[in-house]
Order: structure tokens, then C-alpha cells, then sequence
């Protein structure tokens, strides 16, 4: 019946085909998933947990920085934080206008919170602002309601509460940049919020203030949203450990107003251990601007000043010591044997040096000057002559003994060494050799030596310690033994101090004044300095020299004073160098006396017993 | 000619009764068991929430069982006189479609009707069956190998074929073609013009992929080839479905487990990616029960071809098969890796409603070439 048709038996053949292709592809289907299930299932198993986990870094507390009382000089507060999560908005520039209501938001964190916002991922939050004050914050709380996709967050923020204070010291914590963590691999520089420290003591011991990161396990879905949290951290985060300072906060802010608009550096150190209790540098800036995020136009001003308030001036400003710098000249004279006590060497009022007058302070001259009354009135001619004897060498020698030309280990950076010029040190700066004249110069603390506060007040601390070279410290904890023997003739160091006692508290000494720190019977020992700014040309000086106040301010003299107390039984040393305050009898003294006066009150001026210091 | 025809025989009951009675129902009950697999596993894909997706397939699949059962109650005779006005009407939509198509995704497949969006793509996968089917059956068995019986059947094939490529639709194309070759093939085409059609297609293929494609389409088959160089692009699909399968080893993370399917890693995991949640979830024995459900299927499909005497009623339910056992390779293969992404669902398991009324309509075609397998069909030919 069906010779024309297609022959069903022909198609059950064909069928068969089918069969076997069908079999056949499934068998494949199988293999390969016995590949993937089961000779592949560990690698996949470990992708699936790769993709699925996911570790939430935990950020530590920072450490506080207190000073030696445990005063708070850097802490950690609640930071308010309003952000918008993209996701959740569905209007970017009007949600932001509903927030600049009551935070005002600028063109350019605009401009950034709409980037970031297409950038990231929509469920990220994109910070808008931080450091909203309560009123603000709470403001925005209200508001929140209305605002979908508007959320608040309270994070730590670093806080100083004494302002600017301590600035120069602790300086300042801000977010990690590609420097810091190419250098460091601690996986908490890459979170956005937190901070590293930046300057100062927030930098230099960071790695203590720092802390350890926490680990929080999170599963997260294919698009990074974190979908859970396990309830208890794989890890706790470790805060910081608080480091103490050696510092006085009440004294440091003392100094401060002591100081009022003047610029320059001041630091009080103890005479025995080395620790500073006063180190400021002014004027001084707001470290809460740099945590917060320092404005343009701030920045502009700060650098624009003439005192320069970025500048730590107490250890990296290099000033000429001026007359401070005698005692060093008086030491090295007296070590060398070619100074004799009592020998009087006659001040004209200037001396000649082949075709150059060098001239004293006083222009007619003191008259007959021993060593004693050189010093109490400060008589340039005798140290000129001094260094004619000396050459510069003994002079060197002594200055770094004294603590001139060294950076101490505080703990900070920004410290600068000075300069102690001798032969070598003048071939290898300028290409020439030393001249007499340069000793002149270097004898009465101008010309090429510079040095900083802190070494002055290093000198004056070793001065008075009298056995040891003690270094400064900073930071409590230090290593306080292993000071170098001093290695000077104590009975010249007697010499000396009794010199500078002269100074403060006999009449006619250059910082006289009657019960000079106010505690009655306790006396202090000093030595004044006016640091030349300009070189006072011969026709000036024949016409009068002008005086300071008649003169710029930045060509005016730099008023310098060291000195330290109580005589009999030494505490405190300090050194005080205000820019271009004019002569050093004036405002660096006084404010010098009026500081170790408050140490001393404050540490309940306790004379030491006399074995103690000597 | 056989004993096993003349017995189950030409004899359809009367009634509506009887022939419920005859109706094969361990094909049906073979439909709903993977049917209910694929409301098991879309209920784990969206967390086990019954109406994100579960229960609307349910829901289909119920009605379009009864459409199933309607259409195979029907005589084959209705089927075969309307194979060429089927079509017809499918050839129309397609056109339609190309008109005054919506367009999805880049892609346009849809007609939006007042009540349903229609995929006529997918109507034309049963048309097609359907035109062969009877295309063959009237087809004088000498002129098969002809050219005029070949281009007769290349003309059915092609030209709903070039409507789909424009869509564009790679893996229904895909689909069409294979399943109208194959019905070529089963109709008894000789080996000679087989072979030659081989060659050619050796030559044609390079030039269609080159000329014939989208740069999507190309970019998903060259992803194949090297698919760990864009990871987070079109290889993202793949080596994230690759780690589903994977980490659920021999006996998978247990139902509703699925720690990539909880994390949205595979996306698309409801429709085109849901193996990968049987393969993490139940892991390899579940995927294998899987294959050997729709093995059996298959395997059910094919006997019950051989036990039809028509040409018609063979290839419509062949073809149906070959359709419905490609739709399931190509989706595994595709889950696994093995060939490219191309858009075709695990049919029965996937979500999506179309799919499920055309494949529950071939089956219905199915059951009716079987349980009519006795009667009487139009003599064509000549």
C-alpha cells in the first residue's frame, strides 16, 4: 500500500541514530560534570568561599597622647558623619541641596560626592561631610525621614583639645597617600577612614599609637554587598597604646601666653634627666584644621606670614646663640689654660683686626674686664680676644661637648643640627679657609654659628647638671641612663655659674633684677643674647645706629636668654629665643624668669641637696 | 505489517473516557516530575519565596497541562490538516514581530498582545515540526533526495530561520535549523546528499560566522575559547555558573544552601542559569537524576514514535523530541561551559511562560500521534 510513501522502518533506523546521538551527548553532560563535581571540586569549592567571604577590616581606637600629669593633649572623639548611600537616592543634587540647608556644601564636595557616587558601587555611602558640630547633626537627624538614602554615622576623630598648643609636637593625623602605603602594608592605611599620623609625635610614634586591626568575617553577594555578619570578630581590634610626653600642659601654656604675638621657640628641660617640660614653638597653628581638612584660603594665610606659624622654630630654626654662646668660648679658654680668671683684658669699645674693626656692644667701651664681669655685662671685646688666643678649634671642640651642632633623639623629626663652623667645615661650604675674623665672629655667637633653642637649652642643662650630657627626651619611656660623662673641670664650671648667677642677680649684670624669679631666696643663673639679623654698615654706625624699633620687624635683633634654677641646687634649665624681640635683656629674659618661675612653683621648688648636682 | 500495530491498533475508544484511559500518562507524569524539579529550584533561587516565581510556574504548568491533555484528545487528523495554516499564522507573527516587535534586552522577540506578551519564535519551534512532519508525509518517498523535495523542506526551514536571525536569536536559530535537519535526516534522505550537505556546511559555517553574526554573538563564542580573559564581562556568567556546579561536589550544599545562589554570583539562575542550583544544591547525583529524568523522557518520546505507522505522527513527535532534547543539551552544555552562552532554557525547569505553553503544547501534539497512532491518515503524495 505504501510503495510511494517514506518507509516507517527506514525512519525507526534513522530513529536508532537519533538514540545513540542523544545517548551520547548526555554521557558527555555527565562526564563533564563528574569533572566539575568531582575531580575539579575542591578548586571550585575554594572560588565559591573566596567569593562568598570576605573580611570587614575592624579599625582600632587610636592612643591618646597625654602630658607627663596625664593631661590630654591628642584623644579620640565621636566624629559626626553625613553621608548618602547612591542606591537610596533618587535625586543626588537635590538630596544635597536638602542637606546644604543646614550643612553647607561647596561646588567642589559636590563635584566629589557625585564622582565617588558613580564610581563606586551604588550601595557604598558617599561621605559628604564630617565633623558636623551636635547642633547640625542632630538638625540632620530630623530631617532623615525625608531624606531617603541620607545616613548619619559616627566615627572617631582626633581631637586636640588644647588647640595649638602642642601642635609643632604632636603634630597632626590625616589619611594614608600613596606614599605611606607603598612603604607600609598594614592593610588599615587602605581603609578610607582612618589616619595615620602625619607629623611630629602622631607620626614618629605611630606604630605605638596605631593599634592592630580587627577582622570582622562578612559574606558578601556577587556585587560586594555584605549580606551577613558573623556576630563576634574572627579578630578584636587592638587600640593604640597612649604614649605620655614629657611635657607640662600648664607650663607649655604659660610660655604660650608669655609669648602673646611674638614669634620664636622656647623649651624648659630638667636639668637632670633630660626631660623637656616646655617645648613650643610660636606662633602656632590649629592641628584640628589639618585632621579636618585644612582650607585653601587658610593655607594661603599660614604660608603668607612673616612668623611662620608651620615652622617648629624651638628645634628646626638655626639662630645665631649671640652672647649665650660666651660661656662655650669661656670653657674652651679656661680648658685650654689661656684664659686666667683674674686677668683683666681692657675693652675699648672695639679692636682691630688687620683693616676691620671689630666692635663691642657698648660703643665707648667697658674699661677693664676679668672674666667674672665679661660675661655679667657681656663684653664682646674680651671674647675677641679670647678667640685670637684660641683659634677656633678648642672653641668647637667645646661647643659640641655643650650640645651645639647635634640632633637628639626626641622622637620627632624636623630637627635641625646648626652649625658649629670650624676650618673644615667652612672649606667644605664656602671653599675657603678659616680666618681670624671668623673666630671673632664665633666667639660672641654671630657669624657662621647657628643653633637652635633646644641645643641652647641642651647647653644650659649641661651647664648647670655639671657631670652628665644629658640629652632631651620627649617621649616617657626613653632611655634616661647612659648620658655621657659631661667631662669638663668642674672648678671651671664653677666659674662659669658663678658668672651667670652675675647676670640675674648682681646689679649691672645685662638680666639684673632684684629677687629675680620671686620665690625670695632662690636665685637664678642666666646669660643673655641679641642676635644680629643685619651687619650694621660703618655709615650707620656713624650716624647712630638705629634702634629696633625704629626698624622693620624682620631686621630687627633676635632676643635671645638661657638660663636655669635654682642656682644652688639646679631644676630646670631654659632658652628662649624671640625673632627679632630686639636685646636679650628684654623680652627673652623675661619671659625666660617667668617660665622657670611657674616650673619651679609647680614642682614645689625643692632645692636639691648640694651631692645631688655636683 | 506488524503484529504490536495491527494490536494496539486503529481502534481509538469513542469515548472521551476511553481515551483518557489511553492517553500514555507516564509521559505526563515524566513532564511533571521535571515540571516540579523546576518549582523546587526556582523557589531556592529567589529564597523560598513562593510568589517571586514558584508558584506562577506551578501555576503554569498546571494549565498548560490541561491544555496538554486537550491537545491530545484531539484527533491527529486536526493536527495534520492544520500543519500548514499553523505555520502560516507563525510566519505571520514573525513577521509581525519584526515590525511591530517590542524589544527586550537588545533583542526583538516580542509581540505585546492586549493580554500576553507572545514569543512567536517559540510557536514557530512546534510549526516548523509540524509543516516537516507533514511536508514529508505527503512527499512521494522518491522524491526525497531530489532537489525539489530537499529545497521543499530548505524553503520551510529557511525562511522562518532568517526572520529569527534578525531578531536576533542565535540559539533559537540554532535550534530550528537542527531540529529541521534532523527531520531531513529522518525522512530518509540519502547518505550521498548528507555528506555533500556536510562539506557545504564546513564551508558555510566559517562564513557565517563571520558575516552572519553580531559582534555580541561573536564575543560570547570567541569567550568560550578563552574564558578567563574578561572575567567580570562575558565570561562572568560562566565561570561563575562553573563554581556553582563545582562547589556542590558529589552530593551538594543541601536545598536551599546554595551559598553562590544566595550571593547572586550566577546571575539569571530562575530561567537560563537554574541548573546551576540543582548542580550546588544537590550537586553531582542531582544533576545526574536530573539528565536521566529527561533521558527517560526522551527515551519514551523515541519508543513511542516507533509504535505510530504514519510518517506525519513519526516526525511530529521526533522532531518535537529532537527539539525539546536539544533545548535541554544546549542549556547543560551552555551551564557547564562546554558551548557558548546562547539564550535557551532548561525547558520545564526554566522559568518563563512561553516556554512552558510550547513545550507542554508538543508534548499535548505528542501524546495525541500517540494515542491516535492507529487511525486513519490522508494518503499523500503523488
Amino acid at each position: 500500500m505504501s510503495d510511494d510513501r517514506i518507509d516507517p522502518s527506514l525512519i525507526t533506523r534513522r530513529t536508532a541514530f537519533l538514540g545513540v546521538a542523544g545517548a551520547l551527548g548526555m554521557s558527555a553532560l555527565t562526564a563533564r560534570l563528574y569533572y566539575l563535581q568531582v575531580v575539579k571540586a575542591e578548586d571550585y569549592t575554594v572560588l565559591s568561599d573566596r567569593n562568598r567571604f570576605n573580611f570587614k577590616t575592624l579599625i582600632p581606637e587610636r592612643g591618646r597622647i597625654l602630658d607627663r600629669n596625664g593631661v590630654s593633649l591628642a584623644v579620640n572623639r565621636q566624629d559626626f558623619q553625613v553621608m548618602i548611600v547612591p542606591e537610596q537616592v533618587d535625586d543626588v543634587d537635590g538630596t544635597l541641596d536638602a542637606i546644604s540647608d543646614i550643612v553647607p556644601i561647596t561646588d567642589k564636595v559636590r563635584a566629589r560626592v557625585k564622582r565617588e557616587a558613580k564610581r563606586r558601587a551604588r550601595f557604598i555611602p558617599v561621605l559628604v561631610d564630617s565633623h558636623l558640630d551636635w547642633d547640625a547633626f542632630a538638625a540632620l537627624n530630623l530631617r532623615t525621614p525625608d531624606l531617603p538614602g541620607v545616613a548619619l554615622d559616627v566615627g572617631q576623630g582626633r581631637l586636640y583639645p588644647h588647640k595649638g598648643l602642642f601642635t609643632h609636637t604632636l603634630g597632626y593625623v590625616g589619611t594614608a597617600g600613596p606614599d605611606d602605603i607603598a612603604v607600609d602594608k598594614d592593610p588599615l592605611l587602605r581603609q578610607p577612614s582612618f589616619r595615620i599620623g602625619k607629623t611630629g609625635v602622631e607620626a614618629a610614634s605611630d606604630k605605638t599609637l596605631r593599634g592592630k586591626a580587627g577582622r570582622l568575617k562578612v559574606e558578601v553577594n556577587a556585587r560586594g554587598r555584605v549580606v551577613r555578619e558573623w556576630p563576634d570578630p574572627k579578630e578584636k581590634p587592638v587600640s593604640g597604646d597612649d604614649v605620655w610626653l614629657t611635657l607640662d600642659a600648664d607650663l607649655q601654656r604659660h610660655a604660650a601666653d608669655l609669648f602673646e604675638e611674638d614669634s620664636g621657640g622656647i623649651a624648659v628641660i630638667d636639668v637632670m634627666t633630660g626631660e623637656l617640660r616646655t617645648l613650643l614653638s610660636m606662633p602656632t597653628f590649629d592641628g584640628n584644621l589639618f585632621v579636618s581638612g585644612l582650607t585653601a584660603a587658610d593655607m594661603a594665610a599660614m604660608n603668607a606670614s612673616e612668623k611662620r606659624p608651620q615652622f617648629n622654630k624651638v628645634i628646626g630654626g638655626g639662630y645665631p646663640p649671640a652672647s649665650t654662646f660666651k660661656m662655650v668660648v669661656m670653657l674652651a679658654g679656661l680648658k685650654e689654660g689661656l684664659i686666667d680668671p683674674k686677668e683683666k683684658i681692657f675693652c675699648t669699645g672695639r679692636v682691630r683686626l688687620g683693616n676691620r674693626n671689630f666692635h663691642c656692644w657698648k660703643r665707648r667701651g667697658h674699661g677693664p674686664m676679668d672674666l667674672r664681669d665679661s660675661l655679667k655685662q657681656s663684653c664682646d671685646v674680651y671674647y675677641y680676644e679670647i678667640a685670637n688666643r684660641l683659634g677656633i678649634d678648642p672653641i668647637h671642640d667645646m661647643a659640641r661637648r655643650l650640645g651645639f651642632g647635634e640632633r637628639f633623639d626626641i622622637g620627632i623629626s624636623g630637627q635641625t643640627s646648626g652649625i658649629v663652623p670650624n676650618d673644615a667645615w667652612k672649606q667644605a661650604r664656602l671653599g675657603d679657609g678659616w680666618r681670624t675674623g671668623d673666630s671673632y665672629n664665633a666667639a660672641i655667637g654671630q657669624g657662621f654659628v647657628l643653633t637652635t633653642p633646644l641645643q641652647m637649652a641642651v647647653m644650659t642643662a649641661r651647664l648647670a647638671n655639671g657631670r652628665r650630657a644629658v640629652n632631651p627626651t620627649l617621649i616617657i619611656g626613653q632611655d634616661l641612663d647612659g648620658f655621657d660623662a659631661l667631662d669638663i673641670d668642674p672648678t671651671h664650671l664653677q666659674l662659669v655659674r658663678d658668672a651667670m648667677w652675675s647676670v640675674c642677680e648682681e646689679p649691672g649684670g645685662t638680666a639684673y633684677r632684684a629677687d629675680s624669679l620671686g620665690f625670695g631666696g632662690i636665685d637664678m643663673a642666666g646669660k643673655t643674647g641679641t642676635g644680629q639679623v643685619r651687619s650694621i654698615s660703618r655709615a650707620e654706625r656713624e650716624s647712630g645706629v638705629r634702634s629696633n624699633e625704629r626698624i622693620a620687624w624682620e631686621l630687627r635683633d633676635h632676643s635671645v636668654f638661657v638660663g636655669y634654677a635654682p642656682f644652688e641646687a639646679p631644676r630646670f634649665a631654659v632658652a628662649t629665643l624671640v625673632e627679632h624681640g630686639g636685646s636679650g635683656a628684654g623680652r627673652a629674659a623675661d619671659i625666660s624668669r617667668q617660665l622657670l618661675s611657674m616650673a619651679l612653683s609647680r614642682d614645689g621648688v625643692k632645692p636639691l641637696s648640694p651631692e645631688a648636682r655636683l | 505489517m506488524s503484529m504490536r500495530r495491527s494490536m494496539s491498533g486503529s481502534a481509538v475508544s469513542n469515548s472521551l473516557i476511553g481515551r483518557l484511559y489511553e492517553v500514555n500518562w507516564l509521559l505526563f507524569a515524566l513532564v511533571y516530575v521535571i515540571g516540579a524539579v523546576g518549582v523546587a529550584m526556582i523557589l531556592a533561587a529567589t529564597d523560598g519565596v513562593w510568589n517571586q516565581g514558584a508558584l506562577q510556574h506551578l501555576v503554569r504548568l498546571l494549565l498548560a497541562g490541561g491544555l496538554m491533555l486537550t491537545i491530545a484528545l484531539i484527533d491527529i487528523r486536526v493536527w495534520y490538516y492544520s500543519a500548514y495554516p499553523v505555520y502560516a499564522v507563525a510566519l505571520l507573527l514573525l513577521g509581525a514581530v519584526d515590525i511591530f516587535g517590542v524589544t527586550v534586552n537588545g533583542s526583538q522577540r516580542w509581540l505585546d498582545l492586549p493580554f500576553i506578551r507572545l514569543q512567536p519564535s517559540e510557536i514557530m519551534k512546534v510549526a516548523i515540526v509540524l509543516a516537516l512532519a507533514r511536508y514529508y508525509h505527503d512527499l512521494p518517498r522518491r522524491k526525497v533526495s531530489t532537489p525539489i523535495g530537499l529545497l521543499g523542506a530548505l524553503v520551510i526551514i529557511g525562511v522562518p530561520m532568517q526572520f529569527i536571525l534578525r531578531q536576533p536569536d542565535l540559539g533559537t536559530t540554532i535550534l530550528l535549523v537542527a531540529t529541521g535537519f534532523a527531520l531531513v535526516f529522518l525522512a530518509g534522505v540519502r547518505w550521498r546528499v548528507i555528506g555533500g550537505a556536510a562539506i557545504a556546511a564546513m564551508v558555510m559555517i566559517p562564513l557565517f560566522f563571520k558575516y552572519g553574526l553580531k559582534d555580541y554573538q561573536r564575543s560570547r563564542i570567541q569567550t568560550l575559547l578563552s574564558p578567563e580573559s574578561d572575567p567580570t564581562g562575558a565570561s562572568y556568567h560562566i565561570i561563575q555558573s562553573k563554581i556553582a556546579l563545582g562547589s556542590g561536589g558529589l552530593s551538594g550544599k543541601g536545598y536551599m544552601q546554595g551559598t553562590q545562589r544566595q550571593g547572586e554570583y550566577v546571575p539569571e539562575n530562575t530561567t537560563d542559569f537554574i541548573f546551576t542550583v540543582i548542580g550546588e544544591e544537590f550537586g553531582l547525583i542531582g544533576c545526574v537524576a536530573t539528565i536521566l529524568a529527561y533521558s527517560a523522557l526522551m527515551a519514551l518520546c523515541l519508543f513511542l514514535s516507533t509504535q505510530t505507522k504514519h510518517v506525519f505522527s513519526r516526525l511530529l513527535i521526533l522532531g518535537i523530541t529532537t527539539t525539546f532534547a536539544l533545548y535541554v543539551f544546549i542549556n547543560m552544555a551552555m551551564v557547564m561551559g562546554l558551548i557558548p552562552v546562547v539564550g535557551v532554557p532548561l525547558p520545564l525547569i526554566s522559568y518563563g511562560g512561553t516556554v512552558i505553553l510550547a513545550v507542554m503544547t508538543g508534548f499535548g501534539l505528542i501524546l495525541s500521534a500517540h494515542l491516535y497512532r492507529g487511525s486513519e491518515l490522508p494518503r499523500g503524495g503523488d
